[in-house]
């Protein structure tokens, strides 16, 4: 699958329009400081007022000329990228499903999925911080280097000197900038880590007398993210320092070769002062070098996490001449045949396992992390094809049908359990768009939610999530269960669903869960075994004969 | 909200050093652009009167060499002083709630917002906006002054005209003011949408539900633009009106200094200074408002923490219990301690007594009896509401294991020492049984944890918790509900290392094992506050 280049365009024809009107608005005010330049050296120079006029009307239009063109420039630019802000996401996000979860970092998933969104803002950012600017920029510069050549051809070389060196000072605050975005991303991201624990977790952390430790850890990353600051300054303050430089010496020259063409009085003022109106026009880049390294590293991001191939090779329509499993509706038979299963190919992620789930088995899996419980959940759940052996779902091999089929079966509730910024009828709602609210309130129910429920003031309509209601861990996981029970998906599996609970709270979850199931299959991955006495089976996946279903009284 | 609350220098004493800095680079900055007028006429008007140019065009160039390397020094100073004041009020304010009881800290994610990416937007508002700030207080006052000496009839123009870009200004905010409030409250839930739907996508997924919400994205994306553009609009508006009102005052010089000059009534150097400074008094105070738009948050955060730094101080002695520290001593002695949970009206503790010394004293009781609450208040997490407790520093090992996302032998020696040899940590694992598991890591004892100890199981965690206490240097070692997830086998191992710990200190356990309570030197069993035993 091509994966789409988010905002790699670098200008639509809007954006190059925006750019073309902002070039009008610095070009009108290169052309206000000069004119004036003009006029005062001509007034001095006592002519009949009336020889002034033309000149009066064009100082006039250039100054009213600025501010509107300006806002017409901002207008556009902004509004077409927000116009490709809104596609980039769209484009992102469905880029992102297919590789939806099998293909996300599976360590520290939420702040990847949330740099995403910085990412794809960043990017397209650029248009306006960048594009617009140095289009702008570089039709004035080009339209001053032209009017000053036709004026006086020695001044026109002066101003492109100008040009040329500013463009190369451009370069290399643009080159410090991107060495150092890395490095100082690297360091941020340790600051928040550890401004983070210090900033929720002060009681574990007075408790075990480890405050001193943990600030002196916020300490060291605040020197080193002052340190990168200090770095990635040097681009902008070489930036900054060189464009004053070259402007003066670039006046002094304009002034000797202005005197040396024998120009009249007015037209000399005018092209010694152009270079000082240019300058003007030199102060955004700064700005726009550090826009375009930061937007560079956020498409390298994006590029990298979008170019994955989905884990699963998906066919539309169903090959074997069996269209569906056996029971439609019914809970299905689900029977791994010497599966084992790899994320990257890299090496086996699990290693060869059978599992017989009868319709309506509590199977536990537990096992210490990496033994491959996870990657066992991702082949039942259809987000992993096994790379040996078969998975049969009511007998027929998952490949041979489409992946809807199987995803349809099963509800996950995984270990990190989303709560959306919406209505609580709404967040379970999406499991089952059609349910009422019985059932949206009985699904409460049967994952250990009616107390909470009932202490809502707005019911189902509290909203919940950022800007809403809090929710504790338990009370989170509970609410994806009750996601998966209200879906009425046969197979539900829980993806170390009690890992951040505590230990009374783990195994209520658990027993209700158990105890509401219906005639589901449940397939519980856990560190621990707690909770889960109940279970038909549990598989031990560190256990050096795998598969080997151990029964519990 | 103040652009810049003097208030911030006493709270921040760190931030006096690069905030002077920046505001003397600023000063000199101005005075360099106020010069710069004087230099550039000196130029023009040599270049057309065809006197030599060498003398103004070294003063030209080394006025240039000057706003170079004050420029030069400026972004650094602006850079580091961002980073110093971020800093210093994230440090702050992390320390002052380090140093709090529970009940005088916000709640975590309140906390965490504030010290995370408020403290960071801190950053934009030393770095970009002060500048600007300093700027607008120097030069336009300036150029006025130096306007005066050299041309009083211009500067009389622009003293008239100045005060009428903040009033205008001022104008258009008040009209606006509802609706753009309006606005940002609707951006704000517009702008999170995407983050929540991507957020979820995992969730979505599962269900099938994501596909479809591909257009729905795009559906808010567009009203987010409709929504951002109609705020735009109004700012970029109002900008341009301000920009003009300027042009426009600039003009009013220019034409007065122009009649003046084509009747002989002004020099031509004269003449080019007004028109070059004319500007220089109204172009600072428009960039200021400009910046404070994006400095805004960083103004706030600051506020916030000068403000939750400032409190707290006076509050200290509310309760009227002091908890005495005695340093060493294995001894913990409680008399007639209460508490109250902040915003409860019951006790959940009243009027306890316990001794305990060297050896295990074993805590036990129905669940909501205030057992937890007991060990906070020994260790000094909470201040009672009455009586009084007498401990040294402890060590309390709380019954969700903590665990941060590094090494597991940063892990063992937090809170105490960091230099602790490698064979003092691997005894300590050896003593809880857990020295197999983290030697068949692939790094060993370098081997980073997850996010709550994710890579270990459950009792594995709990084990290397209790490891880390016995590495402690406390004398007194609080335990609540240590075994109460492990296996019997486990179990029993651990009850064995909580029974060696109290040979030497004074362990203090909270659980429901009776195994335990065989154990114990001391049983205390707590009784709902109101019930006689």
């Amino acid at each position: 699958m091509s994966s789409p280049r988010v905002g790699r365009r670098v200008a639509s024809p809007r954006v190059v329009l925006a750019g073309v009107i902002g070039a009008g608005a610095l070009g009108s005010g290169v052309a206000l400081t000069a004119t004036s330049g003009w006029l005062i050296v001509r007034a001095s120079e006592r002519p009949v007022i009336l020889t002034l006029l033309t000149a009066i009307v064009a100082v006039r239009t250039f100054g009213m000329a600025r501010p509107v063109l300006r806002y017409r420039e901002r207008l556009r630019s902004h509004d077409a990228a927000l116009d490709d802000l809104a596609r980039a996401r769209t484009d992102v996000y469905a880029a992102l499903v297919p590789l939806t979860p099998a293909r996300l970092p599976r360590r520290g998933r939420a702040a990847s999925l949330r740099g995403v969104v910085d990412d794809v803002t960043d990017r397209v950012e650029a248009q306006v911080r960048v594009t617009v600017p140095v289009l702008a920029v570089t039709l004035t510069g080009a339209g001053a280097l032209v009017l000053c050549t036709l004026v006086e051809p020695a001044a026109g070389i002066v101003v492109a000197g100008l040009l040329a060196t500013v463009a190369a000072v451009t370069m290399v605050a643009w080159r410090v900038e991107a060495r150092s975005q890395v490095e100082l991303g690297t360091a941020r991201e340790e600051l928040t880590r550890v401004t983070e624990l210090v900033a929720s977790q002060v009681d574990e952390l007075q408790a075990i007398g480890a405050t001193a430790a943990a600030l002196a850890r916020v300490d060291e990353a605040h020197a080193a993210v002052a340190a990168s600051t200090r770095r990635q300054a040097v681009g902008r303050a070489l930036a900054a320092a060189a464009l004053p430089l070259a402007t003066a010496l670039a006046t002094v020259a304009c002034a000797v070769v202005a005197r040396r063409g024998g120009h009249s009085d007015p037209v000399t003022a005018l092209l010694v002062l152009a270079p000082f109106a240019l300058a003007e026009v030199f102060g955004s880049l700064p700005d726009v070098a550090r826009s375009w390294a930061r937007a560079q590293a956020s498409a390298t991001r994006l590029d990298f996490l979008l170019d994955a191939e989905p884990a699963v090779v998906d066919h539309p329509q169903p090959l074997s001449g069996r269209l569906r499993p056996r029971r439609p509706g019914g809970t299905p038979h689900l029977e791994l045949r010497g599966v084992s299963a790899t994320w990257d190919g890299t090496r086996t992620h699990l290693p060869t396992t059978d599992l017989d789930l009868p319709a309506g088995t509590v199977q536990a899996v537990v096992g210490p992390s990496g033994c491959g419980k996870s990657t066992l959940l991702a082949v039942l759940a259809r987000q992993l094809d096994p790379s040996d052996g078969r998975f049969l779902v009511d007998g027929v091999d998952v490949r041979d049908l489409p992946a809807a089929t199987v995803r349809d079966l099963v509800a996950v509730v995984d270990d990190e359990p989303h709560v959306f910024a919406t209505t609580l009828r709404e967040n379970l709602r999406l499991a089952r768009p059609g349910a009422d609210d019985r059932a949206v309130g009985q699904a409460l129910d049967d994952a250990g939610l009616g107390e909470w429920f009932a202490s809502l003031p707005n019911g189902l309509d509290t909203v919940l999530g950022s800007g809403g209601q809090g929710v504790s861990g338990g009370e989170r996981a509970r609410l994806s269960i009750a996601r998966a029970l209200l879906s009425g998906r046969p197979v539900v599996l829980l993806d170390e669903p009690v890992a951040h609970l505590d230990h009374p709270t783990a195994v209520a979850v658990l027993r209700d869960l158990v105890r509401s199931r219906g005639g589901r299959t449940v397939v519980v991955v856990s560190h621990r075994p707690e909770g889960l006495t109940d279970a038909d089976g549990i598989m031990d996946l560190t256990s050096p004969e795998v598969g080997l279903v151990g029964q519990v009284g | 909200m103040r652009p810049f609350d003097p208030q911030v220098l006493r709270t921040l004493p760190e931030a006096r050093r690069p905030l002077a800095t920046l505001g003397a680079v600023g000063v000199a900055q101005g005075i360099a652009t106020v010069a710069t007028a004087f230099a550039l006429s000196a130029v023009v008007v040599a270049a057309v009167r065809g006197v030599p140019l060498g003398a103004p065009a070294a003063y030209l160039l080394g006025l240039f060499v000057v706003r170079g390397l004050l420029a030069l020094t400026g972004e650094r100073v602006a850079a580091s002083a961002g980073a110093a004041v971020s800093a210093g009020a994230r440090s702050r304010l992390l320390r002052h709630w380090a140093a709090a009881p529970a009940e005088r800290r916000p709640d975590p994610a309140t906390a965490l917002v504030l010290a995370d990416q408020g403290a960071t937007s801190i950053e934009p508002y030393v770095a970009r906006f002060l500048p600007a700030l300093v700027t607008a207080c120097v030069v336009p006052p300036l150029a006025v002054v130096v306007l005066a000496v050299v041309d009083w009839r211009s500067a009389l123009v622009v003293v008239l005209t100045l005060p009428l870009l903040p009033v205008f200004a001022a104008l258009i905010g008040a009209t606006t003011r509802d609706a753009t409030q309006q606005r940002w409250k609707a951006l704000a839930s517009l702008s999170g949408h995407f983050l929540d739907v991507v957020r979820g996508l995992p969730t979505l997924a599962a269900y099938g539900r994501a596909e479809r919400q591909t257009a729905v994205i795009g559906e808010v994306s567009q009203r987010h633009r409709r929504t951002t553009m109609a705020t735009l609009r109004l700012a970029f508006l109002s900008s341009a009106a301000l920009e003009l009102l300027a042009t426009i005052c600039v003009a009013i010089v220019a034409v007065i200094v122009g009649l003046r000059l084509s009747h002989g009534g002004l020099e031509l150097g004269t003449a080019l200074v007004a028109i070059l400074l004319a500007p220089e008094a109204y172009w600072p105070v428009r960039r200021v408002g400009a910046e404070f738009h994006s400095a805004a948050d960083g103004a706030a955060a600051l506020a916030e923490v000068t403000a939750r730094l400032g409190d707290g101080a006076q509050e200290r002695q509310d309760h009227g219990v002091l908890v005495h520290t005695v340093p060493k001593a294995a001894r913990v002695e409680v008399h007639g301690l209460g508490y109250t949970h902040p915003g409860a009206t019951h006790p959940v503790l009243d009027d306890l007594d316990l001794a305990a010394g060297v050896g295990l004293t074993v805590v036990t009781g129905p669940s909501g009896v205030g057992k937890s609450t007991l060990l906070a208040l020994v260790a000094g997490l909470r201040t009672p509401s009455r009586g009084t407790v007498t401990a040294p520093a402890t060590h309390l090992v709380t019954q969700r294991p903590f665990l941060t996302t590094e090494s597991i032998r940063s892990n063992l020696t937090l809170g105490g020492d960091s230099s602790t040899p490698g064979e003092s940590l691997w005894a300590a694992l050896r003593e809880v049984g857990l020295e197999g598991p983290v030697a068949a890591l692939p790094a060993g004892l370098d081997t980073p944890l997850g996010d709550d100890g994710r890579g270990l199981s459950a009792g594995q965690r709990a084990r290397l918790v209790l490891a880390r206490a016995t590495l402690s240097r406390a004398t007194v070692v609080l335990l609540d509900e240590p075994t109460a997830h492990l296996d019997e086998a486990t179990a029993a191992l651990t009850h064995e290392v909580i029974a060696t710990l109290a040979e030497r200190r004074c362990v203090i356990v909270v659980t429901h094992r009776p195994e335990l309570v065989a154990l114990a030197d001391q049983h205390v069993h707590l009784q709902p506050v109101g019930v006689t035993a």
